[in-house]
Parts: C-alpha cells; structure tokens; sequence
C-alpha cells in the first residue's frame, strides 16, 4: 500500500515534469505515450522478438559461464595444484570489465551473436567459479570424516556430501552470475549486436529521439530481470538447497 | 640464507608459473600464422604498443581521464547515496517513499539507461559521469539503509540514557555501527561503476579515455592497443582493490572492533 503512495508520487512528479514544456515531448515522453508504444509494440510482437534475442543470449553464455565456473571451481577447491594455476589468472583477469573485451570480441568474431554471448560468458563465469571454489573449501571436515567413516567414497562422498553442502554457495554464485550476465547483455548489445536485442533497441532508438521506446524497453529489462531474480531462483531455491536443508545447516 | 630464500623464490615461481604457460599458448596461436597479425599479434607487439603509447604519453593521458571519471562519479554516488541511505534509515517518512524507487530502479541494468542519459544530458563527460553516479548509488543507498537499521536497538538506548544527543548519538554509536555496511556499500558501488564506465565511455564518445581508446582502436585494426588498454584497465581495477578498499577497511572497521580482520 506504502508502495503504491510512492509510485503515485513518483509517477506524478514524472508526469509534471513532462507535460510542462519544459522538456522536448521526443526526450521526456509523457506516461502514457510510453504506455501506448509498450502497448503497440508487445501487440506488434516487434518486443517479444527482441526480448527472445536477449534471454537466448543470456541464457547461452550464462550456460556456458555456469559449466566452465562450476567445473573450475570444483576442481580448484579439491585440487591444490589446479588451484595453484589458476587462481593467479583469476585474480588478474577479474578486476578487467567484460565489456572491454567488447572490442575485440567484435574484430574477432564480428558483430552478432558470438560476440554479444561471449562477453557474457566472461561477466558470468568468475561470480559462479569464485562461489563454487568457496563452497567446496567450505564444506564441513567433519561431515567428510563422518561420511568416510561410514564407507562413502570417491563418487557417492562427492554427490551425496559435497554436492549438497556446496549448493547454497552454488546458489548464490548463479545469482550473482545472473546479475553480471543482465548487465553485461545489455551492454554488449549496444556495442556488438546487429539488430535484434532489447540493449540494441534501445540504443538504435537514440538515433531517432525515440524516448517512448526507450523507456518501454527498459521497462520490459526491468520486468524480466524482476522475474528471474524472484520467480525463477527463488523456484530453485525451493526445490534445492531448501528442500535438502542446507540454507539453515550453512547458517548454523 | 638460502633455506629462507627458497620458499620465497619457490612462491614466485608458482605464481608466475601460469602466466608463463598462457603467455606461450598465446605466442604459439599468435605465431602460427592462424590468424591476421593485425588481429592477434604476438605479445611482444603488445609490450611495444604499451611502451610506445605511454612514453608518447597518450596512454597515461587516458588512463588519467578514465580515473577523473571514475572519482567523479563514484564521489557524487558515496555522497548522495550514504546521505539518503542514512535519511532512510533514520526516518520513517523517507524509508516509505524512497524505498519502493530504490528496489525498483537496482536491478535494472545500468547501462540500459545509457542511452536515455545521452539524450538528456548530451554525449561527453556530463552524462558519462551523472550514469555512473547513477549506477553506483544504488549498493550504497541499500547497504548504508541495512547498516543504519542494523544498529542494536540497546546501544542507541544506553547512549540515550548516559545522556547522548542526536548528534552524539550519530557521530560515536550510529556512524560507527553502520559503518561495516557503509564500506561495503561503497565498495560495491565503485567495483559497479568501474564495471560499466569503460563501457559508457565506448557509448558516449568521450575525447580520451580508455573505454575510447579500445572501441577506437577497433576502427584501424589495432588489436595491440587494444589489448595495452585492456592490460591498464586490469591493472587499474587490481590497484583499486588492494591499494584503496583492503587498507580502507583495515583501518577503519577492524582498528574500531566493528569486525575482525
């Protein structure tokens, strides 16, 4: 209810600003002009293309981001000699901006997809690699112990003590994967796409002061980020970490 | 004497070690003639392009321009953002129309509004900076909030009672006891702003910059410089986590016994 009050004011405050000419009607469309291009162009389907662009790329380089991350990860927390190696080139390579690879993702493997997923792959893989590393050196020694104690070995103490008990940092890591690779795909759709995608919608629409469909588009990225960050993980959460009781074991 | 040297040279070696490795694949594919030299060119012309660009002092330039930008905005950001996440924390009134605009507008993408901010406040500096800030407020106003309310109840009450007034209060037990949360806010407003202002420079056709400097280099083929930039903005970013934020938190938050170390 609080909520509401405060869109309300915000929502009026835009509407005044907008409506008294102080702005050009082309850079500070009123809420119902945007409402209207929303409306026209998710009718038009013109919207659900671009949107369909956007979630496959995310959803290809957060895949890959995911298997290499969690494959490294794994093999970096039980392995000293993997970790060895590769920690150091993490260490350098993170603090670097996926998006300053955009460049030369593009003169190598020119504008369109595989650039475009290749950027996100990078923002993605590092959250979900640090996070799986983390988990695994996390994993309760004693619960190793009892489970060796009890005849658990190689694969039965991996899937049945170290899967379970480093999934809520697993968890986490595609969380945050998740929200670097959102970021990453709209920036790298301004930079690398060629013409499908939400980031490049709204980058072509500057060319013709579209406003209204900038605000729609970014709009329709807030509601599917909104979505996944609440709907999907959340859904995942329930059916994992929560249902094996991990959330409250790690706390503990 | 040398029983005390060898761990330490044994240390080095170890962390090199796959710097080396990668640096030959690297030199192998480059020099295999796979690919054009122009677009992937041994490392030694990418050593020589660094040389050259920072003694001619156009790198230096850039990067001095790209960490103007990154101050700029990352400053305006920690003031607004600590000073209304404290507000929101403090007053009721505040928290309930402020709160709902702030959990909106974080998880949307910052650079989503790039182009909306370069139509409002035009290309160059004064919209690259005003987007970064943007971006970077929003960790700060919600970790300063979290620390504000996380103060225990029984400190501001037992300051109240030995006779603490409001500035009291704030200067020696809510500062100090939000002050975690503040720090970590700030820190994850300037990795955010780091993170997307090489990319708002690519977009906003800044006059110098690193961001600029990369997506310029793309036009004349010049993989090597743009691989010197990346390797300073590495730098940049690795500098920043170990000289500003490490030390920072060492001696604020660990010397008051806020956390340990």
């Amino acid at each position: 209810m609080k909520a509401v009050v405060s869109f309300v004011v915000a929502a009026a405050l835009y509407e005044l600003v907008a409506r008294s000419g102080w702005f050009a009607q082309a850079l500070v469309p009123t809420l119902p002009a945007i409402a209207a291009t929303l409306w026209r162009t998710l009718a038009d389907g013109s919207m659900l293309n671009h949107a369909v662009a956007t979630v496959y790329r995310v959803a290809a380089g957060l895949g890959l981001a995911c298997a290499t991350g969690l494959a490294l990860g794994v093999l970096m927390g039980r392995f000293r000699a993997v970790e060895a190696f590769f920690l150091p080139l993490v260490n350098v390579l993170m603090p670097v901006p996926s998006l300053a690879w955009a460049p030369v993702f593009i003169l190598w493997f020119g504008l369109g997809n595989t650039a475009t997923i290749l950027i996100v792959f990078y923002a993605a893989t590092f959250p979900m690699l640090l996070n799986a590393w983390t988990g695994v050196r996390a994993v309760n020694p004693l619960w190793l112990r009892a489970a060796g104690a009890m005849g658990a070995r190689g694969a039965e103490l991996f899937w049945k003590v170290i899967v379970p008990a480093t999934s809520p940092f697993v968890i986490t890591g595609l969380r945050l994967a998740f929200q670097r690779a959102w970021i990453a795909v709209v920036g790298a759709e301004m930079l690398a796409a060629s013409d499908f995608g939400l980031g490049w919608v709204i980058f072509d629409a500057k060319e013709f002061l579209n406003a209204d469909v900038m605000l729609a588009s970014l709009a329709v990225i807030g509601a599917i980020g909104f979505a996944f960050e609440r709907l999907a993980f959340g859904a995942l959460e329930r059916a994992t970490v929560m249902r094996w009781g991990m959330v409250r074991a790690a706390k503990a | 004497m040398l029983d005390q040297a060898s761990p330490r040279w044994r240390g080095a070696l170890s962390v090199s070690a796959p710097f080396i490795v990668v640096a030959a694949l690297w030199e192998i594919v480059a020099r295999s003639g796979t690919f054009p030299r122009r677009l992937f060119p041994p490392l030694e012309d990418v050593a020589e392009t660094l040389a050259r660009l920072t003694a001619a002092g156009i790198l230096p330039h850039h990067a001095f321009e790209t960490i103007a930008r990154l101050l700029g905005g990352f400053g305006i950001a920690a003031l607004a953002g600590v000073a209304l996440g404290i507000l929101m924390g403090r007053s009721r009134r505040a928290e309930d129309l402020l709160m709902p605009l702030v959990s909106t507008g974080a998880p949307i993408p910052g650079l989503a509004y790039a182009p909306l901010f370069l139509l409002w406040f035009g290309l160059g500096n004064v919209g690259a900076v005003i987007l970064v800030a943007f971006v970077a407020a929003f960790p700060i106003v919600l970790n300063s909030w979290t620390g504000v309310k996380a103060v225990k109840e029984i400190w501001i009450r037992a300051a109240q009672s030995m006779g603490a007034g409001d500035r009291r209060l704030f200067r020696h037990v809510i500062l100090p006891g939000a002050l975690p949360y503040i720090l970590t806010g700030l820190r994850l407003g300037l990795a955010q702003a780091w993170r997307i202002l090489v990319a708002v420079e690519m977009l906003a056709a800044v006059p110098w910059g690193l961001g600029w400097l990369i997506f310029g280099a793309r036009e004349f083929l010049n993989t090597d410089a743009m691989l010197a930039g990346i390797a300073v903005i590495g730098a940049i970013g690795l500098a920043l986590e170990k000289l500003v934020f490490q030390p920072l938190e060492r001696y604020t938050v660990v010397r008051w016994g806020m956390m340990t170390s």
